[in-house]
């Protein structure tokens, strides 16, 4: 009996059909109250661009190398830059114009200073199309707090140099080299104990780690040093320069 | 209840007035009217916010969440916006056609409650042909639905019009058929000596028409044009069905009407099939209602787990699987309510 076999299949069909309804019912919702609960972004999520600050000195991390805006396929980014008094690089405007900005991420690859990110921020819409344009100061001020994982170990710690402006050496690093010694010890004491030896050609770049380099500081650094692939990527030429000049 | 002594002061009063007799019919009548109109409207907006509560639970959304305790002013305020709107008349449509169409729906709709019992002394009216009524009324709606289809001079409304004729018809006839095995038993076409005659848990009809309850509940689903059955106004094909060029409030109308006639059907099938308003300890309106809205969330399950037919498909089980499985159920039903009689005796 062919039909009366296909009958109470059918039958088992649609109660199994109710159940799977059925079972969802009483579940969760997954829907989120979107102005009242937000979904909480992880600390890689695409968002807008911000700056980043030092934590203890409050000073970007931007050293005005260029590299981002180069790397803007849309040309949101605009840098003005200008020697501070030490003759350091540093960005007089930075401005991003979030409006063509495409949140790809590729400034964020190109940066060789962990100084640009992509923040968690998202909320966009404004009643003026110019409140999307922002500038150095509200980019610094929306990286305040914004938490992100080094690119490398700041071994410039020893190295670096107080004034306001950009404490990194950028292309500039033959005014960088000089500057190291001085202050800013305080800064980050935790790494720059560990990381003595390799303190000078760390701060320029880890792309010098085969060529001359002790093999004890090289194990040390490699698993500290998460984003030493995105550094080279975008970072070539930069790398490349300092190692010609030095 | 409370509403005998509203009539009896109305009564007093016609009689202190010194108007007929006719008159004190007049105004009880009305009275019930309203507020039956006004427990079905409230009624039809409750239905239409808790259908899209369960749909949204069964997707895991959450539904309508902003007016009011969980949404549930939603779909009053959907109704006010309606109430708000133009109310368009396209040109090239039959006008009187087009205007009354939505006027009959929902008419026949709030006729049907005339022999529904809602507790135990709570009925408009106990008719003695009762379900019999219903059925003819209920019957009604296809007419409007054609007329809507036809007078919108429109072809997604005249196929979704068409359709539902084809479907309303063809199901009406199991339909009927499994509601007799009831009948059999229970020997009146009056709702409330159907629902007395099952006073117990276990004289509930479902236990004795299993088979008749199942075909009730498909062929009654078809009927109201819900999902799985819902070709008339399947979204997809016919952009709306017959109600595709209403607006404001006309299709408001069209809309509680569908809501309301799922609530009929369930009523109906909770006055047949499971007691009525027989129930221990609760107020007896309280166990209609209850059973009812059981009855209507298991239609909600349905439309939530199951694909729409095809056509052909939906003719052929009526036809080939509902009527002769309806005609089985009576024709058992009889025998052994006979041989019942002839051997055990009444």
């Amino acid at each position: 009996m062919g039909v009366v076999k296909d009958f109470i299949s059918g039958i088992y069909n649609l109660l199994l059909g109710l159940k799977v309804t059925g079972l969802r019912l009483p579940e969760k919702s997954v829907t989120l109250q979107y102005p009242d609960e937000k979904w909480e972004m992880p600390e890689r999520s695409r968002g807008i661009v911000v700056l980043l600050s030092d934590k203890e000195t409050g000073e970007l991390n931007c050293t005005a190398c260029m590299l981002c805006m180069r790397a803007c396929p849309t040309a949101a980014i605009q840098i003005e830059r200008d020697k501070n008094e030490k003759g350091k690089w540093y960005a007089k405007a930075f401005t991003v114009d979030n409006t063509i900005c495409c949140f790809c991420g590729l400034c964020e690859d190109a940066c060789n200073f962990d100084a640009i990110k992509l923040a968690t921020y998202y909320e966009n819409s404004v009643y003026n199309q110019s409140e999307l344009v922002w500038d150095k100061d509200k980019l610094q001020e929306m990286g305040r707090d914004v938490p992100y994982t080094p690119k490398r170990p700041k071994k410039k710690a020893a190295a670096k140099p107080a004034p306001k402006p950009a404490p990194k050496p950028a292309e500039g690093s033959d005014a960088g080299a000089p500057d190291k010694p001085k202050p800013a010890e305080d800064a980050k004491p935790q790494q720059a104990a560990s990381d003595k030896p390799s303190e000078k050609a760390e701060a320029n770049t880890d792309k010098k780690e085969p060529d001359n380099k002790p093999a004890e500081p090289k194990a040390e650094d490699k698993p500290s040093d998460a984003g030493s692939d995105k550094d080279d990527t975008g970072s070539d030429d930069t790398g490349q320069d300092k190692k010609n000049e030095k | 209840m409370e509403l005998h002594g509203i009539f009896e002061y109305f009564g007093s009063l016609i009689d202190k007035i010194g108007l007929p007799g006719f008159w004190e019919f007049l105004v009880d009548n009305t009275l019930i009217a309203a507020v039956l109109l006004g427990v079905l409207s409230v009624m039809a907006l409750f239905l239409v916010w808790w259908e899209r509560k369960v749909s949204a639970h069964m997707q895991d959304r959450l539904g309508p969440m902003r007016t009011g305790w969980h949404g549930v002013l939603q779909t009053l305020a959907d109704g006010m916006k309606l109430l708000q709107k133009e109310d368009i008349t396209p040109t090239g449509v039959d006008r009187g056609v087009f205007f009354w169409a939505p006027v009959i729906v929902f008419a026949t709709t709030f006729l049907a409650y005339v022999p529904i019992p809602w507790g135990e002394k709570l009925i408009p009216a106990d008719l003695n042909i009762g379900i019999l009524y219903i059925l003819a009324i209920t019957t009604f709606t296809v007419i409007a639905l054609l007329m809507a289809g036809w007078g919108s001079n429109n072809k997604w409304a005249l196929l979704g019009g068409m359709r539902s004729a084809a479907q309303i018809i063809s199901y009406e006839v199991p339909l009927t058929l499994s509601i007799m095995g009831v009948l059999i038993f229970a020997e009146s076409l009056s709702m409330q000596s159907i629902v007395k005659s099952q006073a117990g848990f276990f004289d509930w009809y479902v236990f004795r028409q299993p088979l008749g309850f199942l075909i009730f509940l498909v062929a009654s689903t078809a009927e109201v044009n819900r999902t799985p059955f819902d070709l008339p106004e399947a979204e997809q094909e016919l952009v709306a069905g017959f109600n595709v060029e209403y607006s404001g409030m006309k299709f408001a109308m069209f809309f509680l009407a569908e809501f309301l006639n799922m609530f009929t059907a369930s009523a109906i099938a909770v006055t047949l099939f499971f007691g009525g308003w027989n129930g221990p300890l609760l107020p007896s309106w309280v166990w209609f209602l209850g059973k009812t809205l059981v009855i209507v969330f298991i239609l909600m399950w349905f439309r939530w787990t199951y694909p729409r037919l095809r056509v052909d498909h939906l003719m052929e089980f009526a036809w080939k699987w509902l009527l002769p499985l309806a005609f089985l159920n009576l024709i058992l039903t009889g025998i052994g309510v006979y041989l019942w009689d002839a051997l055990v005796g009444k």
